[in-house]
């Protein structure tokens, strides 16, 4: 075994984060590990290293062995030597990864101590003109060849275990696939064995040989990739498969989700309050992982599972209404000036001739990669920017709902607050404000005592929720979103997707949605546009789109989504 | 980079016109006759108003900048009422003394900020509760302090003056002619009013940068660092330092130029013969080209040495384009 831990607990600040992994890596094998954020995926790498943060009272029982070394007991002196010799590390953000201030060339040869070895690495990993990229310091590469950059320092010291840590979330879909083969290329030639960490059952897909399902600190199913993914043993893992949204997820349909876990977590399966196969058993006894080759840890048989989708019931896609565009833009164009110090330094040409117009109750998504122009597009239409030229037209108001809702709500006001400021210019008396407030905070499915709360006591899911009432409270002519679900784990994504749909079939809005994910794109518009550079290379009925592209550009990234084939 | 430079002369220009454009209005409007003070109190009205002529006090302020700024042009800063010699002969010799004190105290406020900042030990503690304790303290009762402790009490400091014959630039003529004698004198007669000047803004830096530290600490490169297998000494040397190292350093080069305006109370306590010392005595002789004179030079470092901290800002973080 590479790497090994057995009964591992992890507590936190005195908060159970690991509570009883076992779990091995064998030689050569990439292996996935699946979960949600908080299941403590990325704690299981940082002991796996040795590297808990010492200010986080980190509390450890059980055993970590890497390479043969205790990573738990033993000199700080050893830890550190096996991390040098059998360990490279990818993390997920590759701009705040590298050191901003040494250039790449010397963050490589502090592994290797040799100049040309470092230019043999970056040209591996795909780096053209190495022998110049060593002289350049991190914030002059794109986010793609940093990455590259991040995977030539993983695999310099000829690592036997290279733990990747979400290694492509913050990466572009076009870009996560180069990276994902790149990953397994360089397992084949080093016959070093992966630990792929992802929140994302389809990115696991695409490159493990096995893989973790960790629910709450605990492994709920473990098994080779194609079996766990075709069988499912555990309901978790079902449901995740169920709620993850493809390209072929039903349009007309409500999207399926999770239930939200209720409670407080007792001695049993944390899973069981969000379990359709809960019975009593589960809420007071731990069910042990078993199993030989493909192991899970559930009481209940999975064939018992009931069909998700008889559940969904038919969702309203919004009321395609007629009459004159609501926004109306015409070769709209945007220019930001690059500045060298006062020196003008180029102009970027953020939108470049772009036309659009939204009818009435219209939901448009807009897709595309990072600097496509997507974001800058909606904030034009916001008015947050003005036009370097064209001309826009908005009719009615628009709301804006953004992707971090924590930081997009203002922390020292109560969520009744936050809303009621939206409800100033009606000069509304308070009784009227307060039925208002408590309407809002009903139809985003919040309970009224919410008003009282600040956005920090909030869950992620439902300050994005507190976000859409904020924009809906007065309903707008046309909701404008920016990736409002992206930093939402699946299935609480798949739930705000739905509220979203059904105010705007309640309310009779217009949709702008922007997003990376042609999935949700699909899911979110009547129409999708797709931008690249600064203009739309492509624009159509979702459906059509997705099936039959026209732009090259569409293709690629179609073909970049990865999903999961069975 | 000339750009930079280019641009900064430019302000600095502009910052001068305004510091001695105030200065002028403030003339106008002052109580005080500095012909008074020039002549002495005996002198009849009629020799008062024959010497208002000469010195051009009764022209319009405007002609009277103008003369100024022209004559300023040509290095010439006017004449002192008070000391009847040029102004920039008076600064020539009260600015070393000041430089010298300013310098020694500014590397004391370095060496204490990074102490205040880095040192996890129980030394360290205590170094930051005594630094603390000195910065609330206003400095002329820590100057007092100082005094009684170290010179009336053990004896180990003298209280006043630089030291041997008192002009130029002491020290640093001391250090490099090799004269260790006078050297160490003078050096003995620097630490206290140094380090009075230095606490409060060691203070200031070792807070600064002790809080980038510890943010650069726990950043995700210094993860990647430590994952690399590297050691302790290695991180912090390598990955820490350099990212940290910013916002105290803009904070020191603030500091540097409050320093320089700060010395009036401590060169009048240590009866040290700087510029501090010529403006507190200036001011009410209401000696104005002696004021425009000391506001012009703290003016220039004040610029000097915000764009000396630029410039190494830039050297250190190289996502920084001057």
């Amino acid at each position: 075994m590479i790497a090994s831990v057995d009964d591992l607990h992890v507590s936190l600040r005195g908060n159970p984060v690991l509570r009883g992994v076992s779990l091995s890596v064998r030689p050569g094998e990439i292996l996935g590990l699946v979960g949600e954020s908080g299941s403590g995926k990325s704690v299981l790498a940082l002991t796996l290293m040795g590297l808990l943060p010492p200010d986080a009272h980190p509390q450890v029982t059980g055993t970590v062995e890497v390479a043969g070394v205790d990573m738990m007991h033993g000199s700080a002196a050893a830890h550190r030597g096996v991390r040098r010799r059998e360990l490279g590390v990818i993390f997920q953000d590759p701009m705040t990864s590298l050191n901003p201030t040494m250039r790449i060339g010397r963050q490589i040869t502090e592994v290797t101590r040799d100049t040309d070895r470092a230019v043999q690495l970056l040209e591996h990993v795909g780096v053209a003109d190495a022998a110049v990229r060593l002289r350049v310091y991190p914030h002059e590469l794109s986010g793609g060849l940093r990455q590259r950059v991040m995977t030539a320092i993983a695999v310099a010291g000829r690592p036997s275990l290279i733990i990747a840590d979400e290694p492509t979330t913050a990466l572009d879909v076009t870009v996560q696939a180069q990276v994902l083969s790149l990953l397994r290329d360089l397992r084949d030639e080093y016959g070093c064995s992966v630990l792929f960490i992802t929140h994302d059952l389809a990115v696991a897909a695409q490159i493990t040989d096995r893989i973790g399902v960790l629910y709450a600190g605990r492994l709920a199913e473990l098994g080779p990739t194609r079996e766990l993914l075709a069988h499912p043993t555990h309901p978790y893992t079902a449901g995740l498969l169920r709620s993850r949204l493809s390209l072929t997820t039903p349009r007309g349909r409500e999207l399926p989700t999770l239930p939200a876990e209720a409670g407080p977590r007792g001695p049993g399966c944390a899973y069981h309050t969000r379990c359709p196969l809960a019975v009593d058993r589960c809420a007071t006894e731990q069910p042990p992982l078993v199993g030989d080759e493909h192991q899970r840890a559930c009481w209940r048989d999975i064939s018992d599972m009931p069909d998700g989708t008889s559940a969904a019931e038919p969702g309203e896609l919004g009321p395609a209404v007629e009459g004159s565009a609501v926004v109306r833009l015409h070769n709209i164009r945007c220019d930001f000036k690059l500045r060298n110090g006062w020196r003008r330094a180029g102009t970027l040409k953020a939108l470049d001739g772009v036309d659009l117009e939204v009818a009435p109750g219209e939901a448009v998504s807009i897709v595309g990669e990072s600097g496509s122009g997507k974001s800058t597009l909606l904030r034009v239409i916001a008015g947050l920017i003005p036009p370097t030229g064209g001309t826009r037209e908005v009719t009615g108001g628009t709301q804006m709902v953004f992707q971090d809702a924590g930081s997009s709500l203002t922390p020292w006001l109560t969520i009744g607050e936050l809303l009621r400021e939206r409800l100033l210019p009606l000069k509304l008396s308070r009784a009227e404000q307060d039925q208002r407030v408590r309407d809002a905070l009903t139809k985003i499915g919040l309970p009224a005592t919410v008003a009282t709360a600040r956005p920090r006591q909030l869950s992620g899911g439902q300050r994005q929720r507190v976000a859409l009432a904020r924009a809906t409270i007065v309903p707008p002519a046309v909701l404008l979103c920016d990736e409002p679900t992206s930093a939402l784990d699946a299935s609480l994504a798949a739930s705000v997707l739905n509220l979203i749909r059904q105010l705007r079939a309640d309310l009779g809005m217009a949709v702008v949605f922007v997003t990376h994910d042609l999935a949700v794109a699909r899911l979110m518009g009547d129409r999708i546009v797709v931008m690249t550079g600064g203009h739309i290379a492509e624009t159509g009925p979702a459906d059509d789109l997705v099936s039959h592209p026209q732009a090259d550009y569409t293709k690629t990234l179609l073909a970049a989504v990865p999903e999961i084939a069975i | 980079m000339i750009g930079f430079l280019t641009r900064r002369a430019g302000a600095a220009v502009a910052v001068l016109l305004i510091l001695t454009a105030v200065v002028f209005v403030l003339q106008q409007y002052s109580p005080g006759d500095p012909v008074k003070a020039y002549l002495g109190a005996n002198a009849s009205p009629a020799a008062v108003a024959a010497e208002r002529v000469t010195l051009h006090l009764d022209d319009p302020l405007v002609s009277r900048y103008g003369h100024y700024l022209s004559a300023a042009a040509r290095g010439d800063l006017g004449t002192s009422y008070r000391t009847h010699r040029k102004v920039t002969a008076d600064l020539g010799a009260f600015l070393p003394a000041t430089f010298e004190l300013v310098v020694v105290a500014f590397l004391f406020a370095l060496l204490l900020g990074a102490v205040f900042a880095m040192l996890r030990t129980i030394a360290g503690t205590f170094v930051r509760g005594v630094l603390l304790v000195g910065a609330t303290a206003p400095p002329f009762l820590l100057a007092l302090g100082g005094i009684i402790l170290f010179y009336a009490h053990l004896g180990w400091l003298p209280a006043t003056g630089r030291g041997g014959n008192d002009d130029g630039f002491l020290l640093t003529h001391s250090l490099v002619t090799g004269d260790w004698a006078q050297f160490g004198d003078g050096l003995q007669h620097v630490v206290l009013p140094a380090l009075v000047l230095a606490v409060a803004p060691a203070v200031s830096i070792g807070r600064i940068l002790r809080a980038s530290l510890q943010q650069t600490l726990s950043a995700d490169h210094v993860r990647t660092a430590r994952a690399k297998g590297l050691t302790e000494v290695a991180v912090f040397g390598r990955h820490v330092l350099r990212n940290s190292i910013g916002p105290g350093l803009s904070m020191a080069g603030l500091q540097l130029g409050f320093m320089f305006a700060g010395v009036v109370v401590v060169e009048q306590i240590f009866s040290w013969p700087g510029i501090g010392n010529y403006l507190a005595e200036s001011i009410p002789a209401a000696d104005y080209p002696a004021i425009a004179g000391v506001t012009v030079v703290l003016g220039a470092v004040y610029i000097v040495t915000n764009t000396v901290v630029d410039m190494i800002q830039a050297l250190a973080d190289p996502r920084i384009a001057l």
